[in-house]
């Protein structure tokens, strides 16, 4: 959702003057949307900016997204971070994966959901 | 990613090794837990405007998806659960003069894979301080903004985006670097 909020956001505005760069981790989410310029880091949700506790990573992606800004000659520019996340790609395989659950753990998770969405509606009709 | 020159014994890398189909995912999951598939938003047209001046003149805005830290709101720290109750429905404005604490326990990251215990992998102001420090841009904005992440298409078209923008042009932001968490 995160990914989605941003996208529409650097639409709007790149549309009224300000030119934008996303810096982003689900590349399927910002490129199905179309944003002007997107830098792709292939890492886990929540890794944006770049690894964790790892400071030349984070200035690399950084710069990558302002040579990003300086140079993309046109919407849907996306280039890829060079930066792995870790040398084995298993880590992928894990987001949501509905073969390792059991339906036990589908009901408990639904009750979870349901839980969770009570609680930000409460919280979005107070607000 | 490996290459191969030709002739060479192909090195492929492996199938699962792209980058996560999250809109499948997301819909194949939702549909097992019994709720109806969410449409993501998809454009044709994609706005584009050209960068007019160097970014060592620019003044450069933030726009985040993370949340003011609030204690009272629960577990919010490291690998935290799912926390709905530290989400927030209004777009806010905080300074960029000290790096704020700002949490992602509100969103969906991957916490099998990651903790969000470094603040920089969600939130790069303290790099963007340096890169001004350094001349690589103008400013940093006064103000890094926030934008509630809400599954409500009309409440963020109509109500957050445009008071982003608004918000940015007060700060008279050249150019805008958006991070999602």
């Amino acid at each position: 959702m995160c990914h989605q909020t941003v996208s529409l956001a650097a639409r709007h505005l790149e549309a009224n003057g300000i030119p934008t760069v996303i810096m982003g981790c689900a590349k399927d989410i910002v490129e199905y949307c179309g944003v002007p310029r997107f830098l792709f880091s292939d890492f886990p949700l929540g890794n944006s900016a770049g690894r964790p506790f790892d400071v030349e990573s984070q200035r690399q992606t950084l710069e990558l997204g302002l040579k990003l800004l300086e140079s993309a000659p046109g919407a849907r520019t996306t280039m890829q971070s060079p930066i792995r996340w870790s040398e084995d790609a298993a880590w992928k395989c894990d987001y949501l994966d509905l073969t390792k659950l059991s339906p036990e753990m589908i009901a408990e998770r639904k009750k979870e959901f349901d839980e969770v969405k009570s609680i930000a509606r409460a919280k979005r009709e107070a607000s | 990613m490996t290459t191969t020159a030709p002739g060479a014994k192909a090195a492929f890398a492996a199938d699962h090794d792209v980058a996560i189909p999250y809109m499948q995912r997301t819909r194949d999951y939702y549909q097992v837990l019994g709720f109806s598939a969410y449409r993501w938003a998809h454009f044709v047209e994609v706005p584009f405007t050209p960068l007019r001046m160097p970014l060592s003149r620019a003044r450069v805005g933030l726009i985040t998806t993370a949340a003011p830290f609030r204690p009272e709101l629960g577990d919010q720290g490291p690998g935290a659960a799912y926390n709905a109750a530290a989400k927030f429905y209004q777009v806010y404005s905080t300074s960029s003069e000290t790096v704020p604490d700002l949490r992602i326990s509100h969103v969906g990251y991957d916490r099998l894979h990651t903790k969000a215990a470094d603040i920089n992998t969600y939130l790069p102001l303290a790099r963007m301080r340096e890169a001004a420090a350094a001349g690589r841009i103008g400013t940093l904005a006064p103000r890094i903004h926030g934008a509630p992440t809400n599954r409500s298409h009309r409440v963020t078209l109509e109500t957050d985006i445009p008071e982003l923008l608004r918000r940015c042009r007060e700060d008279g932001v050249d150019v805008a670097v958006l991070v999602p968490s």
